[in-house]
């Protein structure tokens, strides 16, 4: 039987919404679900090689933020990356980053991106994979 | 399976993910299954109550047998069957 395929519309750089989508690609992984990941805009900050781990944004309850970060560490929540990471170990993940969102934040090359970026590429791309995908998420 | 029958049972793998919160439980089993063979029998000991809804219907998809689950204090053992 075929695997499943989950297609995730990544916009959000925010590491609450970031830690959200971790857990999601926890589930797909458990269940060896193929997934394809398009980071665009907002995202494409959050995974520039100087920002991934220091960014401690959050998009919503904001003035929460420092519980919420500290209920991360309390709850030994996986950093985002590292949530990723284990999913691209267990199933099978591709990470496209957006063109234009990386030169939004001054990204040209693959090496501007944290190692889980599989290449860069256009909304087509994504367009093909969402028709294709059982689940579409945006994020 | 009868709770006395499964607070007796004998599992072949024991995994403790008590100290991770959803999915880290789920993801340990599935790292766990690929260690052992069909037919021996795997418990997970999980501090989450997701985790204990999870596994059955993790299994269901999967093809594992689910067994049952056993509330301890402040964990469940979850059994199931590759």
């Amino acid at each position: 039987m075929a695997n499943k395929k989950l297609t995730i519309a990544l916009f959000s750089g925010s590491v609450d919404k970031l830690t959200a989508a971790g857990v999601i690609l926890g589930g797909a992984a458990a269940e060896d679900m193929d997934v394809e990941i398009f980071v665009l805009l907002q995202a494409a900050f959050a995974f520039k090689k100087e920002n991934a781990m220091t960014n401690d944004r959050v998009a919503e309850i904001t003035d929460k933020k420092d519980d919420f970060l500290a209920s991360l560490k309390r709850l030994n929540t996986p950093h985002w990356t590292e949530a990723f990471k284990t999913a691209k170990e267990m199933t099978n993940v591709n990470i496209h980053i957006c063109g234009f969102a990386g030169k939004v934040w001054h990204g040209e090359k693959l090496d501007d991106f944290i190692d889980l970026a599989d290449d860069i590429c256009g909304i087509g791309e994504y367009m093909t994979a969402a028709e294709e995908s059982d689940i579409n998420l945006f994020i | 399976m009868s709770t006395e029958e499964l607070a007796t049972m004998k599992a072949d793998k024991t995994v403790d993910a008590r100290g991770t919160s959803c999915p880290g439980p789920l993801l340990a089993a599935k790292k766990a299954i690929g260690e052992i063979q069909k037919g021996q029998v795997m418990e997970v000991l999980s501090a989450d109550e997701g985790t204990r809804r999870d596994i059955p219907k993790w299994c269901k998809k999967k093809g594992f047998e689910y067994l049952g689950t056993v509330e301890e204090s402040g964990f469940f053992k979850i059994f199931l069957r590759k």
